[in-house]
């Protein structure tokens, strides 16, 4: 099971997940392997064989799998920006406390 | 001049030593440079409200050094910092300082224009001689050791320093704050979860990074994580001994195996993404119960 929240933010609030560059990816699957929070799914028989099938399992802040990845092929959100998104968010929660 | 320490004087109001043990706390905060500037502004801590509530100074007590301010040979303020656990850099008695520069403290409790320049020569001598936590050049003095918590599972063991210098992200990474520095390093679940840790890759000395930056990685024969700095700042040191012995990441993470010390930039708005240990240790007993499911 993966964490709901983050920082007290719902996590799906919180958009922070791996993004493939299918122009660069060959499928080798290193992130797949690496990453133990089933982000990612393997499709064998179709023309795109690796989707971000659970983009709100993917820890916030975290980028490991793209260094699993020789191609450089997954990026992550602006980490500063995701920040303040999240120090927003956490100012609204207060207001409506 | 720009310093920061934390201030407890006895400020006891029915005493004239203790009304100007007040007044030098004040003068000494005037001293150190404005709050305003990163890495100033000492503070005050008032003996009456941290006697009822710890939540407020405990933090601030820990991370700068402690200057106490007793009034009589009651010492009421050290005894106050005693019970806290507080470690003290620097006492004043405002009698004894009174004796020593043949000052003679009058009867009533008004504060006269003699007091306060009493007041401003006892709080500049305590400057001069207290020990410094200036940020940039200077190693700021870490403790090495430290009280854990502990959560057993199986047969692993997870320790988490109780320290309240120490403050946590959600990425089972800390930062332990000393002055304007913080030295920041993995937490046991990190470690545990990777198992025995072959290399240490540094971040750079000099480099700049953001909150939840990078701040180094290490591996294993698992896999490699990254150190998701809990503060923002300048790399000012790395745990040089870590590319020999990337083992002592494993054996202590708060202790030996701490990665890098960072000069904190915004050490107040990277707080209000951080989390104290009592918080953490919930998140970390949970993390390690659905990891060995």
């Amino acid at each position: 099971m993966s964490e709901t929240t983050f920082m007290g933010v719902e996590r799906e609030k919180i958009d922070w997940k791996p993004t493939i560059d299918y122009a660069k990816c060959d499928y080798c699957m290193e992130c797949v392997k690496f990453c133990p929070h089933k982000v990612f799914e393997v499709r064998e028989n179709e023309a795109i064989k690796l989707v971000v099938k659970n983009p709100n399992n993917c820890v916030v802040f975290c980028r490991a799998c793209s260094k699993t990845c020789g191609p450089d092929a997954l990026s992550f959100p602006d980490k500063n920006e995701t920040t303040q998104k999240i120090k927003q968010i956490r100012k609204e929660m207060e207001g409506n406390g | 001049m720009v310093e920061r320490y934390a201030i407890l004087p006895c400020n006891g109001i029915d005493k004239k030593a203790g009304r100007l043990s007040g007044e030098i706390a004040i003068s000494i905060c005037e001293k150190c440079g404005s709050g305003e500037k990163p890495g100033g502004g000492s503070e005050i801590l008032c003996p009456v409200f941290y006697r009822v509530s710890d939540k407020k100074y405990n933090a601030t007590a820990a991370e700068n050094p402690l200057i106490v301010i007793d009034g009589c040979p009651t010492r009421c303020a050290s005894k106050l910092a005693a019970e806290k656990g507080l470690k003290i850099s620097k006492k004043i008695n405002v009698t004894e300082e009174a004796r020593d520069k043949n000052f003679e403290l009058e009867a009533g409790l008004r504060i006269s224009e003699g007091d306060k320049r009493f007041c401003d020569k006892v709080a500049s001598d305590a400057l001069e001689n207290a020990p410094k936590n200036e940020g940039g050049t200077g190693a700021a003095e870490f403790d090495i050791e430290f009280d854990y918590e502990t959560y057993n599972k199986d047969k692993f063991i997870f320790r988490l320093p109780k320290n309240p210098g120490f403050l946590f992200n959600e990425n089972d990474c800390w930062a332990y704050v000393v002055g304007n520095r913080a030295r920041i390093g993995v937490t046991d679940f990190v470690q545990k979860s990777l198992s025995d840790i072959l290399y240490f890759f540094p971040p750079d000395i000099g480099a700049r990074i953001d909150q939840f930056g990078e701040a180094g990685s290490v591996e294993s024969a698992k896999a490699v994580v990254e150190l998701i700095s809990p503060v923002s700042g300048k790399v000012a040191a790395i745990n040089a001994a870590l590319e020999q012995n990337p083992e002592f990441i494993n054996e202590n993470p708060y202790e030996k195996g701490w990665i890098a010390e960072i000069e904190l930039a915004d050490l107040e708005s990277d707080r209000e993404l951080l989390i104290g240990y009592e918080k953490y240790f919930e998140i970390m007993k949970k993390k390690v119960d659905e990891f060995h499911v």
